[in-house]
Formats: structure tokens, C-alpha cells, sequence
């Protein structure tokens, strides 16, 4: 009997001690996002860093270099990009009045009064509906950027973090490693090992492609006159991640900004051809190169990943959505594995 | 400043515990390339764990991950579920370096006999290692791949003795068979 009281009290005790984890979880959940993604940036920095040790630096030396040259080049890109960056936010914004898609709108009405006679274009309410919706967006994309990470959190806490995490990762990693029991240790380091090469790759060849491909399409889109180049070229870059449908989900802003501006038929054709040339070199060239193969996630299980994401953290949250994914799946599966082979359980 | 002061007994202290592990360092053959400055590199990726009497430090049929360097105490090596023993290894003995190169299960089961530390170095460090210091790690490799290569050629003499006394054998037999 008093063995089943004391398994039901370890119980409670257990569901509480969660309860308070999870509590402080939902509290420091903006603390929680700042190391995630400070993590995240010293892990893809480290190969960088570890290489100019290989060239006989000191870690030390290696990761100021890397903050040096990473401020260098931020200041010269930001003092370029990001007043556009604002500037097209914000016009946007302001562009997507009633004056400004009217002509575009009125058009899509005459056309449907023309051949769907049957339908009542006024009570649609057509042009309202859209410019509800397109500010709606810009008004998020804005305050994402102004308020959910905050602009201070940007420049200073995440590249301090960042600075010693890349520094001193691998002594807190030793130090963390000290701290496991004799009998997990030799598990417990060949299970990070393995999360490691296979996470290593994983997320460089994500954010690589995310790069290059939003590279690519602020190129193209560029060349093709498309306003806000910037903002939809970050966009379809970040999309880039999602399978199947975040290629699509980077052409449409660029189709729906131009079709707003007046673009005609062969405009959009040419955004068209720019998107799947992109993709083209994306698929042929990239992905073979960058992308690890071995964290496979089902497209269905990436589409959780960013509806849930969305949920709890918003637009952020659904970019961080795929790296998290693959994170817990390869954490899991070696974690299972390892317990499995060193006969734990 | 007094040689007996605190600071002073702390610093020595610690001298003679890192010039301590030097010593085990330099001992072990895959080590015997290094200076004291790569010395100290390995000592810093090196994972220093503490053991009681009679705790296993690996057990045989475990997937194996790195070798093992006895600092200070006394390690069984044993065979099987009779527990035959292998062999009792002592300060600057090493064990399991096979498991550096290849992830094949542990032969047999290290138990350490009294309090024991030893200092382990893994395949992911070594790994890392030729990533960051090439020079470094290659020095290492190069060693080891000496060892088994000495290793091998003992087995081959053995292997060669034993089908040489084997064939004695089965003409003996043969010809007893005859007669």
C-alpha cells in the first residue's frame, strides 16, 4: 500500500515539476526565442570559425575576426538595404489605399460585370476586402519588425550571446558533458556527436539556400522592375524552406504587387519565368550541394511545424518552424537510438 | 610573495596536478609526437571522469566511441559472462583506442578495481580535431595507424605459427591414420 502512495506522490511531484517548467517556459518565452536564435547563429557560424582555427588562430581571435568582419560587412549591406527595406515596408503600407488599387480593382470588376452578369460586383465590396487584407499584412510584417523582436535584442543581447557561444561553446559543452553520470556519459556523447553531423549540415544547407535563393530572387525581381524587391526577395528566400508550397508562396507577393502596380499579362509572365529559373537553379544546382539529406522531413510534418510555429511565436515562429523540425526529429531518433544500443532501457 | 602563502600553494597545486597529466600524456604512444603546446590542446578536449571501486567503465557489446587513459588507479579488463580476466592496467595505461577509427563493439568490459580517474578521448574530438588542427590530428592518426599496423604484423607472425603447427598437426594425424 505505501508503495503505491509513494509511486502516486513521485507522480504529483513529477506532473508539478513540469507544470512549473512549463510555466517558466510561457514566461521567458522571449528570452527562450533570443538564445534559440542566438544558438542557432553561433551553430552556423562555428564551422567558419573552427576554420580560421585550422589556419592557426586562436579561438579567440577566430570569432572576433568573424564578429569584425560580420559588423563590417552588416553596416555596409544595412546602410544600403535596410532605410529600402523600411522605406518599401512602409510604402507598401501607404501604396495599398483605395487610390492606388482602384485602377487595378475597377478593372477586375468591369471584367467580371462584362461576363458574369449574374453576379453582383457591388455587393462583393470587392475593393475594400482586398485593402483590408493587404494592410493587414503590412501592418504585421511592420510590427514584426518593430516590436516582436525588439530592435535592441537584434543589435546588442543576440550577437553577445552569439559572441560566446561561439567563443566559449565548446568548453560549456565539456563543461555540460562533465555533468551526465558515468553510466549515460559514453551514450550521451556519442548521441550529441551524432545529432551534430547530422544537424551541422542540415541547418547550414537550409539557411545557404534560404540565402542564396533570396539572393537570386532580389536579383531577378531587380532586373524586372518589381517594386519592393527586397522585402518579396527576403520573403520568397525564407518560404524557400517550406516544401512544395514555399516556392509559391515566394512568387505570389512579387505577381500580386505587380498586378496592384498595373502590370499586364506579360509582366507576370516574366515574374513567372524569373521564379522558376530560380527554382530550376535552386533544385539542379543547390540542393545537391548544400542540402543534407539525411534529416527527411514529410512535407505534412513541416506544415504542422509551421502552423504550430505560427501559433505560439507568429510569422518568426513559422520561419524557425523547419530548423526546429529537424531538430527534434534527428534529437529523437538518435537520443531512441542510443538508448536502444547501450542497452539503457 | 612567501612559498607558503595561500596563492602560492594554489598555484603549485595546480602545476603539479597539469604537469601530472603531461607525464600520462606523453606516455601514451599515440600522443608521442606532440610538444607541450599540442600537449595542452588535447588536455583541453580531453574528458576527465572519476570512477568508484567496482563501476563499469565500459561495457563489452557497447558500441565503442573512444579510448581511455588511467590517470590515476586501476582498471580489470574482462572477457565474457565468466568474467575471464584480460588484464589489470594501471597509471598511463590506455585502453579501447580501436574505437577512435571504428564505431564496432566493445571486445570486453573495463572495471575499475579502486577509485580511478582517467582521462577519455573520443572519435567526435579526434574528428574535430583534424578539422581544426590538421597538422595535429594527422600526428595523431599517423601514430595510430602505426600501432595497428605493429598490431597487425604480430597477429600475421602469430596467425602464420598457429596454421604452421595446425598443418604439423593434420599430417601427424594423417599419417597416424595410415599407419
Amino acid at each position: 500500500m505505501e508503495y503505491t502512495v509513494g509511486r502516486f506522490l513521485r507522480l504529483i511531484v513529477a506532473i508539478l515539476f513540469l507544470l512549473v517548467i512549463g510555466w517558466l517556459l510561457f514566461t521567458l518565452s522571449n528570452i527562450i526565442r533570443i538564445i534559440i536564435i542566438s544558438f542557432l547563429i553561433a551553430y552556423i557560424l562555428d564551422p567558419l570559425a573552427s576554420y580560421f582555427e585550422a589556419r592557426g588562430l586562436s579561438r579567440n581571435n577566430a570569432t572576433i575576426i568573424i564578429f569584425l568582419t560580420f559588423f563590417i560587412v552588416l553596416a555596409a549591406v544595412g546602410a544600403v538595404v535596410f532605410p529600402t527595406l523600411f522605406n518599401e515596408l512602409s510604402m507598401m503600407q501607404n501604396s495599398i489605399s483605395p487610390e492606388g488599387t482602384t485602377v487595378f480593382i475597377s478593372s477586375i470588376e468591369e471584367y467580371i460585370k462584362a461576363n458574369f452578369n449574374f453576379i453582383n460586383v457591388e455587393s462583393l465590396n470587392l475593393s475594400e476586402r482586398i485593402n483590408n487584407f493587404l494592410s493587414g499584412i503590412t501592418d504585421q510584417l511592420l510590427s514584426i519588425l518593430a516590436n516582436v523582436v525588439s530592435i535592441i535584442s537584434i543589435l546588442v543581447i543576440i550577437p553577445f550571446v552569439v559572441f560566446f557561444l561561439l567563443k566559449d561553446g565548446r568548453r560549456m559543452k565539456k563543461v555540460f558533458i562533465s555533468y551526465i553520470p558515468n553510466r549515460y556519459f559514453e551514450m550521451a556523447l556519442n548521441v550529441i556527436h551524432k545529432i551534430d553531423l547530422q544537424l551541422g549540415g542540415y541547418l547550414r544547407g537550409q539557411f545557404t539556400e534560404a540565402f542564396i535563393v533570396g539572393t537570386l530572387a532580389v536579383i531577378a525581381l531587380w532586373i524586372l522592375n518589381v517594386q519592393y524587391f527586397i522585402v518579396i526577395g527576403v520573403f520568397a528566400g525564407l518560404a524557400n524552406m517550406i516544401p512544395y508550397v514555399g516556392p509559391v508562396a515566394g512568387a505570389v507577393p512579387a505577381i500580386i504587387v505587380s498586378l496592384v502596380n498595373g502590370g499586364d499579362a506579360t509582366r507576370i509572365l516574366y515574374i513567372v519565368i524569373a521564379f522558376a529559373i530560380v527554382q530550376l537553379i535552386d533544385n539542379v544546382v543547390l540542393q545537391p550541394l548544400v542540402l543534407s539529406k539525411s534529416v527527411n522531413l514529410h512535407p505534412l510534418i513541416i506544415v504542422f511545424a509551421v502552423l504550430i510555429g505560427g501559433q505560439f511565436f507568429g510569422i518568426l515562429g513559422m520561419l524557425l518552424a523547419v530548423p526546429a523540425a529537424g531538430i527534434i526529429k534527428v534529437t529523437s531518433s538518435e537520443l531512441y537510438n542510443g538508448i536502444r544500443k547501450f542497452n539503457i532501457i | 610573495m612567501r612559498e607558503d602563502t595561500m596563492w602560492g600553494n594554489i598555484f603549485r597545486k595546480a602545476e603539479k596536478e597539469d604537469s601530472n597529466i603531461y607525464a600520462v600524456l606523453s606516455k601514451v604512444p599515440i600522443f608521442s609526437d606532440l610538444n607541450k603546446k599540442e600537449l595542452r590542446a588535447i588536455e583541453r578536449i580531453l574528458h576527465r571522469r572519476k570512477y568508484k571501486e567496482n563501476e563499469i567503465l565500459l561495457k563489452e557489446g557497447d558500441p565503442g566511441v573512444g579510448m581511455y587513459i588511467i590517470e590515476k588507479g586501476r582498471v580489470n579488463i574482462k572477457l565474457g559472462k565468466e568474467e575471464k580476466l584480460l588484464a589489470v592496467l594501471s597509471d598511463g595505461e590506455f585502453f579501447g583506442e580501436i574505437a577512435l577509427l571504428s564505431e564496432i563493439p566493445r571486445t570486453a568490459t573495463a572495471i575499475a578495481t579502486i577509485d580511478t580517474q582517467i582521462l577519455g578521448f573520443f572519435q567526435s574530438d579526434l574528428f574535430g580535431l583534424t578539422e581544426t588542427n590538421p597538422r595535429m590530428g594527422n600526428k595523431i592518426l599517423y601514430r595510430l595507424a602505426q600501432m595497428i599496423a605493429e598490431r597487425l604484423r604480430f597477429s600475421n607472425i602469430e596467425n602464420q605459427q598457429l596454421k604452421l603447427k595446425l598443418s604439423d598437426l593434420e599430417n601427424k594425424l594423417k599419417s597416424r591414420k595410415v599407419s
